[in-house]
């Protein structure tokens, strides 16, 4: 009998054995004498010690004489790979290329350090990689003038490598490296700076374009979810050959550092420790004028003049003004839930704007639609939760923020990304009143209660202290995170000495319970190589049973 | 994710700062019998003034910046390299220090002024002699007479930072008043520039103003008729600045000599005047944007060179082939005002630009070039390149595989396919073997070969991602640096780390020569020593010296000194080997006393068996003539330093080395003032007398803003870690950051600069721990010298640190012979027996204001600091097993 099993492409070495554990299984009861599950790897084949020599002969000519014949056969692989058990399989583990892979001239920057750290990833067992694309790299010049070659070619590096490759569309900029916005864009909104985000005193965030623009059509006649569709569908259209084999996901950018909220801590100060309540962003014209239809429409126009009052400034403690007092605070008022409710609706109608988008243009081929959605978990321990509140999530000691939001992903089968889970409690200043495990928890209460998968990220490239062991506890038990877990980000100091080492000892526990494999039944004789297909980069995984 | 590195260590030594600070402390002047030079020199010269190179010190690097302005002449298709470079440019500028005393309007008051004309954040370090004091030391002045802004440093001096009365002037000032009734007989400053860390003295001693008469002149009185010389810290331009002191003091007024009667009376002071030329080296921030384009209709490549550099820009350029960047010269036609040298490259005149700020250049070249290289040359002393390396601009833009997207393929890029080729092949046989990982079930033996082999390769492959991440220039290019060997299994053996297991005793102090038998002493104490756990033992400089305690060195091969004979340094080393202690010399490669005087008087001439002449002594050490070339370091001014770069002085040097080697049997090195000479000559002697272990000191002053110590040191610990890489990491070097920071953690109780921004330890031992010789005390810092004293009485602490930290740490002898021996003692052997080594792995866990802690290895906690630490409770549960006085230490079980 001979079974072959096609794993869904690019198998780790690790899931080639799980294939052949249930195969194992599988083929037993029916064989009572010896099984021998050989892997065959390019030409090579590799023999367990303990297989006897006379056999090797026989073993080595039947992996010739099924190497030469097609293998793609869907016979066995369909159930045994839809049967394999989540919690066996574990997270696929990803890795965030450096946010400057491709240059604003498109050329590939650290094109070699990139190749040789796409190898050593792949050695460690590591999924995939992450990659920024850029609205303005690839959208630079003029409107509807796309270029994809350095993406391209990094997506062919990738491939190459035997990668998967998660992408994220980034339609706002970067400070560090310095990536702007389309240089096109940036020109419509010097003489129209309402298409940006406002704040009370009437300073622009430049680094995307205001949610209340989204349907207005303010760049040369187009409105942004517009140009966003095209953005998408070009990118789609270019990147078909890899579409569902190497490209396996694609986040949409959701607002500032493509995260979905509003961008309202952006002007902290760098230096202190603690950081501040945030403040609205709720004054560019647009968002003013939808305030005030809603205000009018609900019979409060007086309500539709502007935002709170009496909230605190960026990096004002929240109880420096009565809007967010934890007792007797305008937040709790019929006022602050008019204000919040509309504030945070809003965001929840971008992001849905967004996805849907997402959904619909990549959802075909086979490509799960990602959106971020940020950990605001400073002052987390009041009652009213300003840095939330301000970023637009309307979650307070009194009401469920996330539910509406975990639904709405739900709506356009979107998996969520949640960031910050190598960060402690412990860790956090005391002052700030922050819990970033509590909150984490929360959204992924919500999420769970919704049926939205959950992908993990950690919060920063330096690595907050201790960051590993949270992250591990992440990966495994109870507490898992659903998907896929992006690691931030390659560069020097994810090679450097400091680094790298912790990293590899992550990645090998992660791949540790995979490996044990004592499980088996003692009396077979079982022989193992592995294949990899180098002309493609699947992995086949065949099982010859005798 | 480039990284811009580019001043180079303008600091002033700490090491001598210290001892100017606090050199009325020292005994340093008191041992007169090494000033073995000329009479003629002594006036300027002490031990305590620097001289550096004069090369300009420029260093480019890249940054991933993008110039707008190149937009328009550059369609952005065709671009496929842009960068642009920081060009870091210093120049001299001159001007003038006045001194000025004069009595106030109301004729009691007395005003001091000091002023400075030159641009810098001008720091008065100053203090006062009182007239019933006898000593020389400097004390802190009365209240009343600190001028707003001052600060306290320490108990015995006052920093008053200069300033400006108004935005015209051109004087940065500072008036100290004081009244006469004040028993006050002196005044004395040295003034200190912020930004660069130079100190500037007055004739290699502070400046002094009398206020009483009967002061002795040490020297450096000022207001009396004396030169002026001026010793900046790690400025450059120093011999030229000396001579343009030395011959401008002839224009010095002085109005107050004839005042100098000898009557103890004060009513005789009288105002003076005097003005010092003083030169600074100024940093100018400059750029240059290098552009490629293809053009579509010529397929040539065009090269556009910018830069804001000012003056005649000469590019220096050619062509090469290939990755071993091969210069060729293109053939022509060549861009105007270019001229062929030495057929080997071209020269171009960079064309002004139109609108006058500075120059650009354009090149067009055959795209059968792999690469465009060029240096700019400003002038003939001024070279810029990139982080020490010719530029070098790929001319193409392919990515390091084998794909081509783009069209239009260059060797470049054939290249990479074959290099691709060659890694395929590697993983190919790697996942031959990780398939020996899968056979795991079946108990096989190679398994474990197999992973390891996997893991080797994964670290060789992000060693090299490191390196090219860590270099600027974005495309391929430059080659994997050291740190790979950094991430190697600590199974091999090299001078740089020895075992890695290695333990230090420095087996000595400053008194250790009074006894005249020091080696017999220690001798003694070997068996002690091995059973404390060191495994090193570093013995004090064997050969006869100037000054007793050996760092003045004059014959190299007369092993008789005042630590014992030649026979009881044999027997020393023959016990510590029997105890199983390895053994270092200390060695002193820098500097060496001459024998003779040359015809001009000057010692320079050696004797001895290693009879050089005055071509072993580098050129740029006014003090001591020597003919040879220009110093690779720093210099050391109390003795002639030798000049490494000729080969018969580096033939007779290792020739020495390997005889102490054989005959007196040590295995491996300390290295003192390695500051002095490049590193490369130290590998140069390391490879040549293969040393279990060598440790170099390379002592420089951490930077401080305003007295206080900045957190980030990174600026320091890399001119360490600069020195160690010079080795090719043949050697260690002592982590003075790690001691600097501890001392301001400690004395301050700031425990939070025990983590710098990364969360890792701030001193050399957080970016190469392997390399790092982490140590809290010794003969120069504490002993009876006391330079810089680690702090009072939290000597635990520090060590509690080093001790269980990565790094290879080191004991100081007065440490081990005192009561916190048994404390040392059980730190010790707790390292040993959770074999933490050179690269454990250390992950710290709180860096708060009162307390720091971390875990090793996951294996052993440690918490420093009065505050509060427990260790987290998880998979491991920590027991305590050490406690002291604000240190404790955990281990897990």
């Amino acid at each position: 009998m001979e079974v072959s099993v096609i794993g869904n492409s690019q198998a780790t070495m690790v899931r080639a054995e799980l294939g052949y554990r249930e195969l194992g299984s599988f083929c037993s009861p029916r064989n009572n004498y010896q099984n021998k599950i050989l892997f065959r790897r390019n030409d090579s084949v590799w023999f367990a010690s303990r297989s006897a020599r006379w056999r090797k002969a026989q073993l080595r000519f039947t992996v010739k004489a099924v190497q030469s014949q097609p293998i793609r056969s869907d016979r066995v692989s369909g159930p045994t790979s839809a049967s394999r058990p989540k919690s066996r399989d574990g997270v696929r583990l990803f890795v965030g290329l450096p946010l400057d892979t491709v240059s604003d001239c498109n050329a590939v920057n650290h094109a070699r350090a990139i190749a040789a750290g796409l190898r050593a990833l792949k050695l460690l067992g590591v999924e995939g990689v992450e990659l920024p694309i850029w609205w303005g790299v690839a959208e630079k010049e003029v409107m509807g003038k796309y270029e994809w070659s350095g993406y391209l070619a990094v997506a062919d590096v990738v491939q190459k490598a035997g990668l998967k490759l998660h992408v994220s569309l980034c339609f706002h900029a970067s400070r560090q490296p310095n990536i702007p916005l389309p240089k096109w864009v940036s020109q419509i909104g010097e003489s129209e700076p309402s298409i940006f985000y406002t704040d009370l005193t009437g300073k622009h965030y430049k680094d995307c374009l205001s949610l209340a623009a989204d349907d207005l059509p303010v760049l040369n006649g187009k409105t942004p979810i517009q140009v966003y569709h095209e953005f998408c569908e070009s990118f789609r259209s270019s990147f078909m050959p890899f579409m569902g084999s190497t490209i396996t996901g694609i986040s949409m950018g959701l607002g500032p550092d493509g995260e979905l909220r509003y961008p309202s801590h952006h002007r902290q100060v760098k230096t202190s420790k603690i950081p501040g309540a945030g403040e609205f962003q709720c004054y560019d014209k647009n968002m003013l004028s939808l305030l005030k239809q809603h205000a009018e429409s609900s019979g409060n126009p007086l309500w539709g003049l502007g935002g709170p009052h009496d909230a605190p400034k960026y990096d004002e403690s929240p109880s420096w003004n009565s809007f967010f007092k934890d007792h007797g605070g305008s937040w709790e008022s019929p006022y602050g839930d008019f204000f919040l409710s509309w504030y945070s609706n809003q965001l929840i109608s971008h992001a849905n704007r967004l996805l849907s988008l997402g959904s619909s243009t990549f959802g075909d081929s086979g490509i799960k639609v990602y959106g971020k959605v940020p950990l605001m978990y400073s002052w987390y321990n009041t009652r009213s939760h300003p840095s939330e509140l301000t970023a637009g999530f309307y979650n307070t000691n009194n009401r469920d923020g996330y539910e509406a939001v975990a639904e709405m992903f739900l709506k356009n089968s979107c998996k969520m990304i949640l960031p910050g889970m190598d960060l402690y409690d412990e860790h956090q200043p005391h002052e700030s009143l922050s819990s970033p495990e509590s909150l984490l928890a929360q959204i992924r209460k919500a999420c769970k209660k919704q049926g939205v998968e959950v992908s993990g990220q950690n919060s920063s490239e330096s690595g907050a202290p201790g960051g590993f062991e949270q992250i591990k506890k992440k990966l495994f038990g109870a507490d898992a995170v659903d998907d896929l877990f992006t690691y931030q980000r390659m560069g020097a100091y994810f090679f450097s000495p400091e680094h790298f080492p912790s990293f590899t000892k992550l990645v090998r526990n992660l791949n540790q319970p995979r490996l044990h494999l004592d499980d088996l039944p003692e009396e077979e004789e079982v022989t193992a190589a592995s294949v990899h297909n180098n002309s493609d980069t699947s992995v086949h995984v065949q099982a010859a049973v005798y | 994710m480039s990284t811009v590195t580019t001043i180079e260590p303008l600091l002033h030594s700490y090491y001598r700062r210290e001892r100017l600070r606090c050199r009325p402390k020292t005994k340093v002047f008191l041992r007169p019998n090494y000033l073995n030079y000329s009479l003629k020199s002594v006036s300027n010269a002490g031990r305590f003034s620097c001289n550096f190179k004069k090369f300009q010190r420029i260093k480019a690097s890249s940054s991933s910046t993008v110039d707008t302005a190149l937009v328009e002449t550059f369609e952005s298709a065709d671009v496929f390299f842009k960068e642009t470079f920081p060009l870091t440019r210093t120049e001299t500028v001159e001007g003038k220090i006045f001194v000025r005393l004069e009595k106030g309007k109301d004729g009691k008051k007395w005003q001091l002024s000091v002023g400075c004309s030159l641009p810098g954040k001008w720091i008065l370090h100053w203090g006062v002699n009182y007239t019933d004091d006898n000593g020389s030391e400097w004390d802190q002045p009365p209240k009343n007479m600190r001028p707003p802004g001052s600060v306290a440093i320490k108990d015995y001096a006052i920093e008053t930072p200069l300033k400006k009365s108004s935005e015209e002037d051109i004087f940065h000032l500072v008036n100290i008043n004081f009244d006469l009734k004040s028993d006050i007989a002196a005044i004395n400053f040295v003034l200190k520039d912020e930004e660069t860390g130079a100190w500037y003295q007055h004739r290699g001693r502070d400046f002094k103003v009398p206020l009483v008469d009967f002061l002795q002149d040490d020297g450096n009185v000022i207001g009396t008729k004396s030169s002026f010389s001026f010793w900046p810290g790690a400025l450059g331009q120093l011999p030229k600045m000396l001579l343009r002191a030395e011959a401008s003091h002839s224009k010095v007024q002085d109005s107050s000599s004839e005042a100098r009667e000898p009557k103890h009376e004060k009513k005789h002071l009288e105002g003076f005047y005097e003005e010092q030329p003083i030169a600074k080296q100024v940093v100018f921030p400059n750029s240059l944007t290098v552009s490629a384009r293809k053009c579509p209709e010529t397929a040539k490549i065009i090269m556009y060179l910018e830069t804001d550099l000012p003056g005649d820009v000469v590019a220096h350029w050619g062509v090469c082939r290939d990755d071993a960047k091969n210069w060729e010269v293109p053939a022509p036609p060549h861009p105007p005002e270019t001229t062929v040298f030495k057929s080997k490259a071209l020269r171009t005149l960079l064309q002004p630009k139109e609108d006058g700020n500075g120059r650009l250049g354009l090149f067009t070249l055959d795209d059968e070039f792999a690469g465009f290289l060029f240096v700019l040359k400003l002038n003939e002393n001024t070279w810029f390149k990139c982080k020490g390396n010719d530029f070098y601009i790929p001319l193409s833009r392919q990515l390091g595989s084998d794909i081509a997207p783009i069209p239009g393929k260059t060797e470049e890029a054939k290249q990479e396919v074959s290099q691709t080729e060659y890694t395929n092949g590697i993983i190919k046989e790697i996942r031959n073997l990780v398939s020996g990982i899968s056979s795991e079930m079946s108990r096989n033996t190679k398994t474990k070969e197999a992973q390891e082999s996997i893991l080797q390769e994964i670290e060789k492959l992000a060693a090299e991602a490191y390196g090219i991440f860590r270099s600027s220039i974005p495309t391929f290019s430059e080659e994997a640096v050291v740190e790979s060997e950094a991430l190697k299994p600590p199974v091999h053996i090299s001078s740089g780390t020895g075992t890695g297991f290695e333990i230090l005793c420095q087996g000595f102090n400053w008194e250790s020569h009074k006894s005249g038998r020091w080696y017999m002493e220690l001798k003694e104490k070997a068996a002690e020593l091995s059973s404390l756990g060191f495994s090193v033992v570093w013995l004090p400089p064997p050969t006869e010296s100037v000054s007793p305690e050996g760092y003045m060195p004059k014959d190299l091969y007369n092993l008789n000194c005042r630590y014992g004979n030649i026979d009881e340094l044999k027997e020393t080393v023959k016990r510590f080997h029997e105890v199983g202690i390895k053994v270092l010399g200390d060695v002193v490669l820098n500097h060496r006393c001459a024998h003779k005087q040359n015809q001009n008087g000057i010692w320079n001439i050696f004797g001895g068996r290693l009879d050089w002449d005055d071509r072993a002594v580098v050129a740029d050490d006014p003090h001591f003539q020597g003919r040879g070339n220009k110093s690779s370091g720093d210099n050391f001014h109390a003795a002639p330093n030798i000049d490494h770069s000729q080969d018969f002085v580096r033939k007779d040097i290792k020739e020495w080395l390997c005889w102490l080697r054989k005959e007196i049997g040590y295995d491996g090195w300390r290295l003192d003032f390695v500051r002095g000479f490049w590193g490369g000559y130290v590998k140069d002697y390391l490879d040549a007398t293969e040393p279990h272990f060598a440790v170099g000191e390379y002592w420089d002053s951490l930077s401080y803003t305003y007295g206080e110590m900045d957190h980030n040191q990174d600026a320091h610990r890399q001119r360490i870690v600069d020195w160690i890489n010079a080795t090719n990491g043949t050697a260690g070097a002592f982590d003075v950051t790690t001691k600097g920071i501890l001392h301001a953690a400690l004395e301050r109780c700031e425990y939070w600069r025990l983590s710098d921004q990364k969360g890792k330890p701030p001193g050399v031992v957080g970016w190469w721990p392997s390399r790092a010789v982490t140590f809290i005390e010794n003969h120069d810092t504490g002993s009876t010298q006391g330079h810089w004293r680690f702090p009072g009485g939290k000597e635990m602490q520090g060590y509690a640190y080093i001790l269980t930290h990565p790094g290879t740490p080191s004991v100081f002898y007065d440490h081990i012979f005192s009561h916190s021996r048994s404390e040392i003692a059980a730190l010790i052997s707790l390292r040993k027996r959770h074999k933490i080594n050179c690269r454990s792995i250390i992950k710290i866990t709180k860096a708060e204001r009162d307390v720091y802690a971390a875990i090793v290895d996951e294996k052993v906690a440690v918490k420093i600091g009065p505050g509060h630490y427990v260790p987290p409770s998880g998979p491991q549960s920590w027991s305590s097993v050490l406690e002291g006085k604000d240190y404790k230490v955990w281990e897990s079980s």
